[in-house]
């Protein structure tokens, strides 16, 4: 089975400066569509499903003052491989709470999840929410300034 | 036994994963259960009336009315206890409750 580990790219660390959600969807969006990683239904893929099942994790119950994080993805057949892309978001970015709908949750990372196999069985979800509700990484990630950085502590973690 | 329908929007099963740590945890309290993991979309009133309890990632609506116990079971995923066993404590009761 295959970890996220091995799903993290050099070239799929990102930073962005987006305010909005929708800003962020596009900007990641047109850089995973250049790269033909996507197709060009993605975009708008994806800022649909964010807003019928929205992927916002709320990282208060596991430590107070961490950061929140948000698990973007859509459904396989806009996707043309498996990663997933990791974005530094310079500003809170609002995102609904994935189990409470209702909430809305100030994200400053986002891991999108993109995969183009229906029957694929790996867990990534389970190996992400293993990373993120351990405090020490959450806090170590806090400390990573550069991609590279970022890269090497995900790949490592 | 008792059957559990989970369900979750599609992409990255989460639905998978609750079926796993529901089944998991509930044979570890010694009850038998069945879950089954769907997508939301796939859901209809048949399919819904199949089943004992319903185990949505979250609050969900649909055309028709749901006329079985609803667990929201999203904080299962984070994995830690502190979210997770709250879930599953509600939903022991509500298999205790059809046991009788």
């Amino acid at each position: 089975m295959a970890t996220v580990q091995s799903l993290y790219n050099k070239d799929l660390i990102l930073k962005s400066d987006a305010k909005t959600q929708e800003e962020v969807f596009k900007e990641v969006g047109s850089f995973l569509l250049d790269k033909e990683l996507v197709n060009d239904e993605f975009i708008d893929a994806i800022i649909e499903r964010e807003h019928n099942y929205p992927t916002g994790l709320d990282l208060a119950p596991v430590a107070e003052g961490l950061p929140n994080v948000a698990i973007p993805h859509t459904e396989t057949e806009y996707c043309k491989t498996k990663a997933v892309v990791f974005v530094k978001l310079a500003h809170d970015v609002a995102f609904h709470n994935m189990i409470a709908p209702d909430q809305k949750l100030k994200v400053n990372y986002l891991f999108f999840i993109i995969n183009d196999e229906k029957t694929n069985q790996t867990n990534v979800l389970s190996s992400l929410m293993a990373f993120m509700t351990n405090e020490e990484n959450m806090r170590n990630l806090e400390q990573k300034e550069t991609t590279e950085e970022i890269y090497e502590f995900l790949i490592n973690n | 036994m008792i059957k559990i329908l989970a369900a979750c929007g599609a992409g990255i099963n989460s639905s998978h994963q609750i079926k796993s740590a529901i089944e998991e945890e509930m044979k570890k309290r010694g009850h038998d259960v069945k879950v089954d993991a769907v997508v939301v979309k796939d859901i209809n009133k048949d399919m819904m009336d199949q089943y004992d309890v319903f185990a949505p990632i979250s609050k969900m609506k649909f055309s028709f009315d749901v006329n079985i116990p609803t667990v929201e079971a999203g904080p299962i995923l984070y994995r830690i206890p502190a979210m997770a066993d709250p879930v599953f404590d509600e939903l022991e009761n509500v298999i205790k409750d059809l046991e009788k």
